[in-house]
């Protein structure tokens, strides 16, 4: 099981900046950001690689934050890979509310971070058709 | 010229005197009601106290209404009661008013006499866009123009579109409009290449409902070619037709014969004298169902001093300039910030923290509020904080019967304050008019 923090944010000029310094003032590195906005406020998510200590230096600085379960899957890095994921998913009914994706290190692989309600199921789905998931504890060796 | 001559140039020396009957009768009446009979008994009042010791009788406040909810009021058996009509709110108790028939019948003339003072006669088709329903705004125009024999059409506000298309075809020329949608009518009318002037017969427009000032009045009479002649009412003592504006233009005249009317300094609660301002108490003369006594309106005011030109005795109030309390006044509707309040503090994912803002916007009112959302609740998704907002929305419309717009703003970041918080930032006066 992995996990990304969102942050609620109110929609102005400015706002995610003041997320970002305090993830780097705090030496965290950010491996993945992905922002949703519906007009007045949007929700920042992030995928740090400390994530308690992300979450924590949040807390500190009076922001809205979370721990939201996500899946994360490994997939080569050529086309179609994307797409093979999300047919497993959508054959097996479920759906995807957001998704991000970033390359790996070296450039051959990436990560595409998942957020559905129904992660575990997802997780299950995934792995049964040999996909590679990786945790948070995990990001760091990939 | 006048609706009821003898009663509206009365000479002073008589209305005195009839005051004086009118308050002998009042006294006997409430002594019947529960609240009053207790309130007699702790203090001593016997219910012949004559009209010159009336500052005797403690006060009675909008919270003694809400207090002695929905019984504690009534002077008379229910079965004599016809009709009740009452303000917004589900959270607290609404300020419930009931009337007999002869009640209604006396509002009734009240407004007849009124409307008629300004020049409107049964040749007239009046429109009347005031609501209809539990406020009082629409329904006491209604029935005062039917007996003064006008053409009603019970139309009620909004849908611009609509009211234009009556308006040119039934060539009415009278309207009772909301100072501010009179202002965004014009707006319309624009829009649609109508000229007020041109393409229709108005000629006069009633406004109140909601404070307004001089400067909106002679926009609405610049604008729309006609004469607008201000309307002061408040549900306790009926609704509108407690003092009207006659075609001088200069004050209300307050209908002395059925209201006795006081002006304190709301801190003190000493009575001021006339030409000084501070807040209008009222004691009903003539009400059979609900009669109150030194009734405090907060609504800030003073009474002009001398004679009106048009030979009405009645003394004259200024325009309402405020509230001694903290009630808004959103196109004609009356609320309470505690309201928006207790809807926010009853919803577990709100946080404690809000701001409620009032906007002007195209003339009418907008009200925004602010709310801190509540980090325990929050799961990470947009669609459960939309969810949240328009949860707030929805609540806050079935308690204030206004729609408010909901912002979700982050944890901490609205002032916190020392103390009373500054919750309302009314902002409409920095804004007046369009935009």
């Amino acid at each position: 099981m992995a996990e990304h923090i969102s942050v609620f944010v109110e929609n102005k000029p400015g706002k995610i900046m003041a997320i970002t310094k305090v993830i780097a003032d705090n030496h965290i590195n950010l491996l993945g950001i992905a922002i949703s906005s519906s007009g007045e406020f949007g929700i920042v998510k992030l995928l740090p690689d400390d994530i308690g200590k992300a979450y924590e230096v949040l807390k500190q600085n009076n922001y809205t934050v979370h721990k939201r379960n996500v899946v994360i899957v490994i997939v080569d890095d050529k086309p179609g890979s994307l797409h093979q994921v999300l047919l497993i998913l959508s054959n097996a009914n479920i759906n995807v509310e957001d998704c991000y994706g970033f390359v790996l290190a070296g450039g051959r692989r990436a990560a595409i971070v998942l957020e559905t309600d129904e992660s575990r199921e997802a997780e299950k789905v995934l792995a049964d058709h040999h996909i590679r998931l990786v945790s948070n504890e995990d990001m760091h060796i990939l | 010229m006048y609706w009821q001559k003898d009663l509206e140039c009365i000479d002073r020396d008589h209305l005195k005197k009839l005051q004086k009957d009118r308050f002998a009768s009042t006294m006997a009446n409430a002594s019947r009601s529960p609240y009053y009979k207790r309130l007699f008994s702790e203090n001593d009042i016997g219910g012949t106290l004559p009209l010159d010791l009336i500052a005797d009788i403690p006060f009675t406040s909008k919270q003694d209404l809400r207090n002695h909810f929905p019984y504690g009021f009534l002077a008379v058996d229910l079965e004599e009661t016809v009709r009740l009509h009452s303000s917004s709110g589900t959270t607290g108790n609404p300020t419930v008013v009931f009337h007999t028939s002869e009640d209604i019948e006396a509002w009734a003339s009240l407004m007849a006499r009124s409307i008629y003072m300004t020049g409107a006669r049964n040749t007239d088709v009046f429109q009347n866009m005031m609501g209809y329903g539990l406020f009082t705004g629409g329904l006491g125009l209604h029935y005062g123009a039917e007996k003064l024999g006008m053409l009603v059409i019970p139309i009620g506000p909004g849908n611009s579109k609509r009211q234009l298309w009556f308006m040119q075809q039934f060539k009415t020329t009278v309207v009772h409009i909301l100072p501010s949608y009179a202002l965004r009518l014009h707006n319309v009318m624009e829009e649609s290449g109508i000229d007020p002037r041109k393409d229709t017969c108005l000629r006069i427009a009633f406004i109140g409902a909601e404070p307004h000032t001089e400067a909106i009045r002679k926009k609405i009479e610049e604008l729309l070619g006609v004469d607008a002649y201000n309307s002061y009412g408040l549900s306790e003592m009926c609704g509108p037709g407690v003092a009207f504006e006659c075609v001088c233009k200069d004050g209300l005249h307050l209908w002395e014969d059925e209201f006795y009317m006081e002006v304190i300094d709301p801190v003190t609660g000493n009575v001021l004298p006339d030409g000084e301002e501070g807040e209008l108490v009222l004691t009903t003369l003539k009400r059979k169902a609900q009669p109150l006594l030194r009734y405090r309106t907060r609504d800030l005011t003073r009474i002009i001093p001398g004679e009106c030109k048009c030979g009405r005795t009645h003394r004259r109030i200024e325009r309402i300039k405020g509230r001694s309390d903290d009630m808004l006044i959103i196109n004609g509707v009356n609320l309470f910030p505690m309201q928006i309040e207790k809807v926010i503090m009853g919803i577990p994912e709100a946080g404690n923290n809000y701001i409620i803002e009032v906007h002007k916007k195209n003339y009418m009112d907008k009200i925004t509020v602010k709310v801190e959302i509540n980090e325990n609740y929050f799961n990470g998704t947009l669609a459960e904080l939309a969810h949240l907002e328009k949860k707030i929305e929805e609540e806050l419309k079935a308690e204030l019967l206004v729609t408010p717009v909901v912002k979700l703003v982050e944890a901490s970041s609205l002032p916190i304050h020392e103390g009373k918080a500054k919750r309302v930032y009314d902002l409409r006066e920095m804004e007046q008019g369009g935009g």
